[in-house]
């Protein structure tokens, strides 16, 4: 008996070891935008091959990037996401409320920049003469691939709102090592809610996106023996 | 207009510049509104939720579960004043109730019963107590952490309704939001309190949601912003409008 109670806290605390040692928000946003540059994309219907591209401001970065700050006013850190379609919109009847709408997309590449001076502008009807090129100006911090994306709209809820997913594999820009502790990139999880209220909607884009990038790493672990583990704990 | 029954034409006649001074006076107050209610972030907001208390175990937004949100407010806008160097500032969403629970797979739209209370609390980062999330809340913590400090501003919150989709694992939450108190209340104008409330939400992170909560939250507060004026004459206006 006291063997098997040995065992189990002996296996809850090297569960316990195995927190990842980088988990949580890292980039936070405010605003992102969405735009398409195929005619007739709406919030509720992206036709299959339509394109998809999101320009935004970083506001807040978390470990391990804290040491940058967001509202250095000589600066901006400025994301860019592109090279997105659409694979169709699926509507599901939500009655008797209306329909909600999920789209998915084809892998897209996203870049985060550090950019000087702070010029970044969501001008209207893009592409234009400031988007996406104020959000490509600087200094290339990290670069990956954004796939699995999804939007989620409907056509019920009060402020015309709904949210917006996908997972990140970094893969270049001068900051890449810090997403890669241990020298292993750790993926990375976009997340957050979208509106194409028109009250928060600049013409020519899709949604507002208010979202965050979490850092996601993958628990470090090497192979043991019981013996070990437990000549540790004594 | 100026024929309406009973109206003889003569005092008609006698009540016309009244009349047009007030057609004046509401022309102008049309051209002040915004077009479209334009809305300017009040303040951004990152966290958690759960349910508490949980009447039926097992289902999120089962009817009678208390909805329960809290976190970290990273970012407060003008007319908001904060200090993030010297002070953390945190949020609690609570006092909503599913009342009805629409499934549509994959999707569940939960409505909730209001007024719930959304408040931002600022609490010194030297002298105050750090938020922490902890596990299995409500816990130690989780909120006493998060309601510690000064209420900064405190809003209501009515018609909170939240779509989850069980297949992606995500979601989205919005609800009117009114400011109506806290210490800050009165840096935002009367005709600007009522907004409204969204925000993201995803149990997808398989390392990032504390054990016991639901989903993380990542959402913003929004109001109208103030109405344009300048100063002008009855003349201006009125030479305007002929």
């Amino acid at each position: 008996m006291i063997r098997m109670i040995r065992t189990t806290v002996l296996a809850l605390v090297a569960c316990a070891l195995a927190a990842p040692s980088h988990a949580g928000l890292v980039i936070d946003w405010d605003p992102a935008y969405f735009y398409s540059t195929t005619p007739g994309v709406t919030a509720t219907n992206a036709p299959a091959g339509s394109t998809l591209f999101i320009v935004g401001t970083v506001s807040v970065f978390g470990p391990p990037l804290q040491f940058l700050n967001a509202n250095d006013p000589t600066k901006d850190y400025t994301f860019y996401i592109h090279g997105m379609s659409s694979n169709g919109t699926t509507p599901t009847a939500v009655p008797p409320l209306g329909t909600a709408y999920v789209t998915t997309y084809t892998a897209g590449t996203i870049e985060l920049y550090e950019g000087t001076p702070r010029d970044a502008a969501f001008d209207p009807n893009p592409p234009n003469a400031n988007v996406p090129s104020t959000f490509t100006n600087g200094t290339l911090l990290l670069s990956g691939t954004f796939y699995n994306f999804y939007t989620q709209t409907n056509n019920f809820s009060n402020f015309s709102t709904g949210n917006a997913e996908a997972n990140i594999s970094w893969t270049g820009g001068t900051l890449l090592p810090f997403m890669s502790p241990g020298g292993q990139p750790c993926p990375s999880l976009f997340t957050g809610g979208l509106s194409w209220h028109p009250g928060v909607v600049i013409p020519g884009y899709l949604f507002r996106h208010d979202g965050k990038i979490d850092l996601e790493c993958p628990t470090p672990a090497r192979s043991s023996t019981w013996g070990k583990i437990k000549a540790l704990y004594r | 207009m100026l024929r309406t029954p009973g109206l003889p034409c003569r005092a008609a006649t006698r009540n016309a510049p009244f009349l047009t001074f007030i057609l004046t006076a509401l022309l102008a107050l049309t051209a002040a509104i915004p077009a479209a209610h334009a809305q300017q972030l009040l303040f951004d907001y990152v966290g958690f939720d759960y349910e508490s208390p949980v009447i039926v175990p097992g289902q999120f937004g089962g009817l009678g579960n208390g909805y329960v949100g809290l976190g970290e407010v990273p970012v407060l806008e003008s007319p908001l004043v904060s200090d993030q160097t010297n002070y953390e500032y945190t949020y609690v969403l609570t006092g909503l109730t599913a009342t009805n629970r629409v499934v549509a797979p994959p999707f569940i739209v939960i409505q909730y019963s209001g007024p719930g209370t959304l408040t931002v609390y600022e609490d010194s980062r030297s002298t105050g107590t750090a938020f922490d999330y902890g596990v299995n809340p409500p816990n130690g913590t989780a909120p006493s952490s998060f309601t510690d400090g000064t209420a900064i501003l405190v809003g209501n919150i009515t018609n909170f309704v939240y779509i989850l989709n069980t297949s992606t694992g995500s979601g989205s939450y919005d609800a009117n939001f009114t400011a109506v108190g806290g210490t800050q209340i009165a840096n935002i104008p009367v005709g600007q309190r009522a907004g409204w409330t969204f925000a993201g939400v995803t149990g997808n992170s398989t390392v990032s949601i504390p054990q016991g909560y639901a989903h993380q939250v990542d959402g913003q507060t929004l109001i109208p912003l103030p109405t344009p004026a300048h100063n002008t004459s009855w003349g201006q206006i009125k030479r305007k409008y002929r």
